[in-house]
């Protein structure tokens, strides 16, 4: 049994040191980083982030919840669709359409974002060439929105994906069974469908919120960099400065972030499971 | 017979040109900060020239990215292969920003060149002895001097202002229409915020000279608290492109842009041609990138020479001007002859050369530099 279980050690072992070098030994780094100042314990780089980057803190936050609103929404809407629907061409188009984003990077969405959502872009020439507004009413996205339609536009399909998937695996007897009962199917969806697919849905909006967190280049190229994201601030603080250490602060303050989004989903699981 | 003549020809030259791929093995890395226009000049043009001149030398051109950040990059990279004692670094030749170079200079990271080549003794421009206060005589010779000025719409703006003051009061009757990058996009917009505290701030010639006193800051706040109340009639763009492309798209009608990428992307017909540029007083900073040589470079002989070429009267009216519209980093007097009349003209057709050395300033020194950038963040932009 002895050797068995060394045998199995030496297999994990190579996956194990790549794991210990290239991402427990970065994260303690920055961590004791944030924390030390001239090898003594400091909150002084938390003080310098917050003092000069708070409204960007706020920002970010503000930015990511909304995108993951949005982004349960839409997916919402569309695997809904997928399920419920009984039109089958809206079905089949849906289907060829909606997983192309996930296929782009996310540089790639922002350069076109930037020409598409600019004031004099394509989305305002054309709702000024239908009529639909006048030349001087056109304003431009390239802010906070256009992150959000950025973010909303490349992760839906992922949320989408895993949720179509989700409700693809329910047992139809009990869809059957409302509309039988002659539930509507919005009310099909959000009564009976989405209870069961929840922790799904969960799942993959806390990985969205995570994704969208440590993106650099959308908020860098879409919207001016008054105020921005975190990423752009810990990329111009090493870039500008060489000043990692009031970089990995902003990076512990990310992770606190993401830590209150895994601390609720976890929660959300044990309650579940209690239940 | 003439056959087996031709077999051995043949042979010969297969012999020759093996021999060459040989030769070709050596590399000659050149490491550029600054926009995809200093790689393309690097790639483009330099490169090809040197490797015509010397066979069996390739020129491999590294752009490491734009403003300050792109030199942060290769100081990292030098100072690392410093401090693991290698034997031979990575980058031959390395073209920088002022506030690293002086920062490289002084930790011993670069070789002193200038002497060993002919066209050192060509150079007259203060910033090739002395990088934003670091000493870096002899260490650098200045490829270009870049200047940043403000761009207009002349169909838009018909009187356009001729100093910061006057700027203020457009901007207020103006407003949105005026747009810079704010200073985390590209330098450009840190220039502009620069020229803003020379302005407003107090005594310039002392963030330019030095020397560096750390209660200097607190006199701008008033300067800042006015930067910050012009922000909101200012639209901020995404980076040194992105003001440009607002521009193009009529978006607004005025911003700060580099001399050069506006002349270039006049040529390539991204702007409309009725933009002008305009020098405002008290005046708005330029800087020059450097050529240096790595203190341990592999090919220190070669690193010299190709930047002797860089540097010659010809490559720097040919290159230098004509392409890519900077204006020359050897003494201008030397291209006289080498250019033609109208390209003259035209680079100093909207700042005239008066203007460019009675407003053209330099950057300030280090230490008030990122004074200057972190009082922006934390009294402008948070």
């Amino acid at each position: 049994m002895r050797r068995v279980s060394l045998t199995g050690l030496a297999l994990v072992a190579p996956a194990l040191a790549v794991v210990a070098a290239l991402f427990l030994y970065p994260l303690s780094y920055s961590l004791v980083a944030a924390f030390t100042r001239d090898g003594a314990f400091s909150l002084a780089h938390f003080d310098k982030a917050f003092e000069l980057y708070s409204t960007d803190i706020a920002f970010t936050l503000m930015i990511v919840l909304v995108s993951t609103a949005v982004i349960a929404a839409l997916s919402t809407a569309i695997a809904g669709t997928l399920t419920l629907s009984e039109t089958p061409w809206l079905i089949a188009a849906l289907k060829a359409l909606y997983r192309w984003p996930l296929f782009i990077p996310f540089i790639v969405a922002a350069q076109c974002m930037r020409t598409f959502l600019a004031k004099n872009g394509l989305m305002n020439n054309t709702f000024v060439s239908l009529g639909l507004i006048e030349p001087l009413q056109a304003t431009s996205f390239l802010d906070w929105r256009g992150i959000v339609v950025t973010f909303a536009w490349k992760q839906t399909p992922f949320v989408a994906l895993l949720l179509a998937g989700a409700m693809a695996s329910l047992d139809r007897a009990t869809i059957e069974a409302a509309r039988n009962l002659g539930a509507g199917r919005l009310r099909i969806l959000i009564e009976i469908v989405l209870p069961q697919v929840g922790r799904t849905l969960m799942v993959a909006l806390v990985l969205s919120f995570v994704t969208m967190l440590s993106v650099l280049s959308v908020p860098m190229m879409v919207a001016g960099s008054q105020p921005t994201m975190v990423t752009v601030d810990m990329a111009f603080r090493i870039n500008a400065y060489g000043d990692y250490a009031t970089a990995n602060a902003l990076g512990v303050i990310s992770y606190a972030m993401t830590a209150i989004a895994a601390w609720i989903y976890l929660r959300h699981n044990l309650e579940e499971k209690r239940g | 017979m003439t056959k087996p003549i031709g077999l051995a020809t043949l042979c010969l030259s297969s012999l020759l040109a093996l021999g060459g791929a040989a030769q070709a093995q050596t590399v000659l890395n050149v490491a550029t900060a600054g926009d995809q226009n200093m790689v393309d000049y690097i790639k483009d043009f330099l490169g090809p020239m040197f490797e015509k001149a010397n066979p069996g030398v390739k020129v491999v051109a590294v752009g490491t990215g734009p403003g300050d950040s792109g030199s942060q990059k290769i100081y990292e990279k030098l100072a690392a292969q410093k401090a693991a004692n290698a034997a031979s670094w990575d980058f031959d030749v390395i073209v920088a920003h002022q506030k690293m170079s002086g920062q490289m200079a002084s930790e011993g990271l670069l070789a002193k060149y200038r002497d060993n080549i002919a066209t050192g003794k060509m150079v007259s421009s203060q910033t090739a002895a002395n990088a934003l206060g670091s000493n870096v005589e002899g260490y650098v010779m200045p490829m270009f001097q870049s200047q940043t000025a403000l761009a207009y719409n002349a169909d838009m703006v018909k009187n356009p202002p001729a100093s910061y003051a006057e700027l203020l009061d457009w901007a207020k009757k103006n407003p949105k229409q005026f747009g810079y990058n704010g200073i985390k996009g590209g330098m450009s917009g840190v220039a502009f915020a620069t020229g803003w505290i020379y302005a407003f701030g107090g005594d310039a010639d002392k963030l330019i000279k030095g020397p560096y006193d750390a209660a200097t800051k607190a006199g701008w706040d008033s300067a800042l608290l006015q930067l910050k109340d012009f922000n909101k009639n200012a639209v901020i763009t995404p980076g040194n492109a992105g003001t440009l492309d607002m521009l193009n798209r009529g978006e607004i009608a005025m911003g700060p842009v580099w001399v050069d990428m506006f002349y270039t992307w006049m040529k390539d017909g991204k702007l409309p041609p009725n933009m002008k540029l305009k020098l405002i007083a008290p005046g708005m900073p330029g800087q020059p990138m450097y050529y240096a040589v790595p203190a341990k470079a592999a090919q220190p002989k070669l690193a010299e020479a190709f930047i002797a070429l860089a540097t010659s009267p010809e490559v720097q009216a040919d290159g230098i001007v004509k392409r890519f519209n900077w204006y020359p980093g050897i003494d201008a007097k030397h291209l006289q002859g080498k250019l033609d009349e109208a390209t003259w003209k035209k680079l100093f057709a909207d700042v005239t050369p008066d203007e460019l050395s009675s407003k053209g300033k330099p950057f300030p020194i280090a230490p008030y530099f990122n004074d200057i950038l972190e009082s922006y963040e934390k009294k402008v932009a948070n």
